[in-house]
């Protein structure tokens, strides 16, 4: 909806992105400022794990990152992870969670993270990742 | 309240009932004992000096029928001899008359001295009587003989052919005969005497035996119903006991249960809290940096005097963050459930160290215990070093973790402070009571070793759980926390 920010290259594309988060604030919160902020594109939520690999079945538009939260309402991120890596192999996965200990951060890339994110102290970082993926495109 | 004076109130009086018994057969049985001897004593002894007694006088009795007997016969002697002479004539028959003559002098004596001794009066009468007889005799015979040496032998004849001899012979036995007479009948009366003090010593005897072996089989009674009621009164003293300990069995299960019950409750409380915090404090947070992430730019280009300000709000959000943190860590240490006991205790030490600032020293060595044993191991560790901070003014503190060689895993804090008196200090004010029950919760065994100016010990024993058991927890991917 928004014209994209100045400092936007025109020419960038937008970046398709899943976003998988059980709080409703966060959810809205993380929505509003990736697509405020970068060229990304959500195009699609879930805030459970079975919703989350049915859209990942489902034919769906083509996904270029997917933020996955590890502790959702019923089931659990990692297994959301997994199932990705065959579902949507051509994604960036990144996971932001509260639990980001090392022990979490191995198991996540494990399963096939790309990069694991702190949900309080790493926000900055997540934002620069995600311009970092969307500008190279463009180039 | 009640009950140990239930317990107590039997036990004067079964006290008062097991004495009495013991007291009534050593009282009465002793002296009824001794009574009994010397009764038997005394029976015998007077029953031996009686029969002694007619014994004696029977023997005498038997000597004066004896005596007089030959008295008589003597006599007869004395007259045969002195017919023999008057019909031969020849001097040598006189020697027989004369012996005889003697003889019954000598008896007669004998005689008055038997009756004497004896103390017959009668015989003594009889006596004299028949010793006149035979002195008449004596004397006749010896006339007839004094009238045969004379010359005069027709006439001695003649005088021998009167039968005043004979008559008087006869008189002689006659009263022989009565004394003899007499003597049988002392003789059958002292017989009857003798036997009747052996019939009463044998009924005193037999009487006083069967008296003593009553008293013997009373007391012998009185013993074992005596040893029957002490037994009686053990085994309910014992029952008692067994009873107390099943009453103190079963409250300190109770006590147990209910402080595994606080504890879990405890816990289960902080984790929430924790999880509250984490969350919904935490998804906050998280929204507010979003959206200051999403303002920065726009205030970059439009009112960039207004980023300082901004900074600050970041600054503050991550103090916040950071102190969410530290509440949530130490609520539920969540190192414990990432990382494991070692590493979490090794943090919690490097900590203590640091906020003690004295040289916590650690020697740690894998063990299996279940979740809530780790919990309550990490929750000890975590208060005995909050008393060492607060009391102990210690300069060193070593943490031990270990398998004992009894195969229980062993925790041990131990400082080199101040320490205290047990006896003394209530485990309470070192917040140690909770933790004694808690590992008693994970049957376990706490010890509290401290003396003044010798440091504390605090030391936990705990039983491992087994390889198959901690395999089925180890698939859990997940820390508890997961709603």
């Amino acid at each position: 909806m928004n014209p994209p920010l100045a400092q936007q290259p025109p020419t960038a594309t937008a970046l398709a992105c899943f976003v998988v988060e059980d709080s409703p604030v966060i959810r809205q919160n993380l929505i509003a400022t990736l697509e405020e902020m970068l060229p990304v594109k959500v195009v699609g939520t879930a805030e459970d794990e079975r919703s989350a690999v049915q859209w990942m079945v489902s034919p769906h538009a083509p996904c270029d990152l997917m933020i996955i939260d590890i502790f959702l309402k019923t089931g659990t991120g990692l297994e959301v992870l997994k199932q990705a890596r065959t579902l949507c192999p051509q994604a960036k996965r990144v996971v932001l969670t509260n639990y980001a200990t090392p022990d979490m951060r191995r198991r996540c890339t494990e399963l096939g993270a790309d990069r694991v994110f702190d949900k309080s102290a790493e926000l900055e970082e997540l934002l620069s990742y995600c311009a970092a993926l969307a500008t190279p495109a463009a180039l | 309240m009640g009950a140990p004076a239930i317990g107590t109130g039997p036990a004067p009086a079964a006290t008062l009932r097991a004495w009495r018994p013991r007291w009534r057969p050593g009282v009465l049985a002793f002296p009824l004992a001794l009574a009994v001897g010397l009764l038997m004593l005394a029976i015998n002894e007077l029953g031996y000096r009686q029969a002694e007694a007619d014994l004696s006088r029977l023997v005498k009795m038997g000597q004066v029928r004896l005596e007089l007997s030959r008295a008589v016969r003597r006599v007869a002697d004395a007259e045969s001899g002195q017919r023999g002479y008057l019909l031969v004539g020849r001097p040598e028959y006189l020697a027989p008359y004369r012996d005889a003559s003697a003889d019954v002098t000598a008896s007669l004596r004998t005689l008055q001295a038997l009756y004497q001794s004896l103390g017959d009066v009668a015989g003594e009468d009889g006596l004299r009587k028949l010793r006149a007889e035979m002195e008449n005799k004596l004397s006749e015979l010896d006339a007839v003989v004094q009238m045969a040496d004379g010359g005069r032998r027709p006439n001695a004849l003649a005088l021998v052919a009167t039968g005043i001899g004979r008559d008087q012979m006869d008189s002689i036995r006659r009263q022989a005969d009565a004394l003899i007479d007499a003597e049988n009948r002392q003789v059958a009366a002292g017989l009857a005497s003798v036997f009747g003090t052996l019939a009463q010593n044998r009924i005193g005897i037999s009487a006083m035996t069967a008296i003593s072996l009553l008293v013997l089989g009373m007391y012998l009674r009185q013993r074992r119903l005596a040893d029957q009621q002490r037994s009686a009164q053990q085994l309910a003293i014992q029952h008692e006991r067994d009873r107390l300990e099943a009453e103190v069995r079963h409250r300190t299960t109770e006590l147990t249960e209910l402080a595994r019950h606080l504890e879990t409750a405890h816990e289960d409380e902080r984790a929430r809290l924790a999880r509250d915090l984490h969350d919904e404090l935490g998804a906050l947070l998280t929204a507010a940096k979003l959206d200051v992430a999403r303002m920065r730019p726009k205030l970059t280009q439009n009112a960039p005097d207004l980023l300082p300000r901004v900074a600050h709000l970041v600054e503050t959000l991550n103090s916040g963050i950071a102190l969410k943190r530290r509440i949530i860590e130490d609520l539920r240490p969540s190192t414990l459930s990432n990382l494991g006991l070692q590493p979490a205790l090794d943090i919690l030490c490097s900590e203590a160290a640091e906020r003690l600032a004295v040289p916590v020293h650690t020697n740690f060595a894998p063990v299996a215990l279940s979740p809530s044993a780790e919990l309550t191991v990490f929750r000890l560790v975590q208060e005995a070093l909050n008393n060492i901070a607060k009391h102990a003014h210690a300069s060193e503190v070593t943490i031990t973790l270990g398998v004992q060689p009894d195969g229980q895993a062993m925790v041990s804090v131990r400082d080199n402070g101040r320490g205290f008196v047990p006896a003394q200090t209530r485990h309470a004010s070192h917040g140690l009571v909770g933790m004694r029950y808690r590992v008693q919760a994970e049957a376990g065994q706490l010890t509290v070793h401290a003396a003044p100016g010798l440091g504390t010990l605090v030391q936990a024993v705990l039983p491992q759980q087994t390889k198959d058991a901690s395999n089925s927890e180890a698939p859990t991917p997940l820390p508890p926390a997961a709603s």
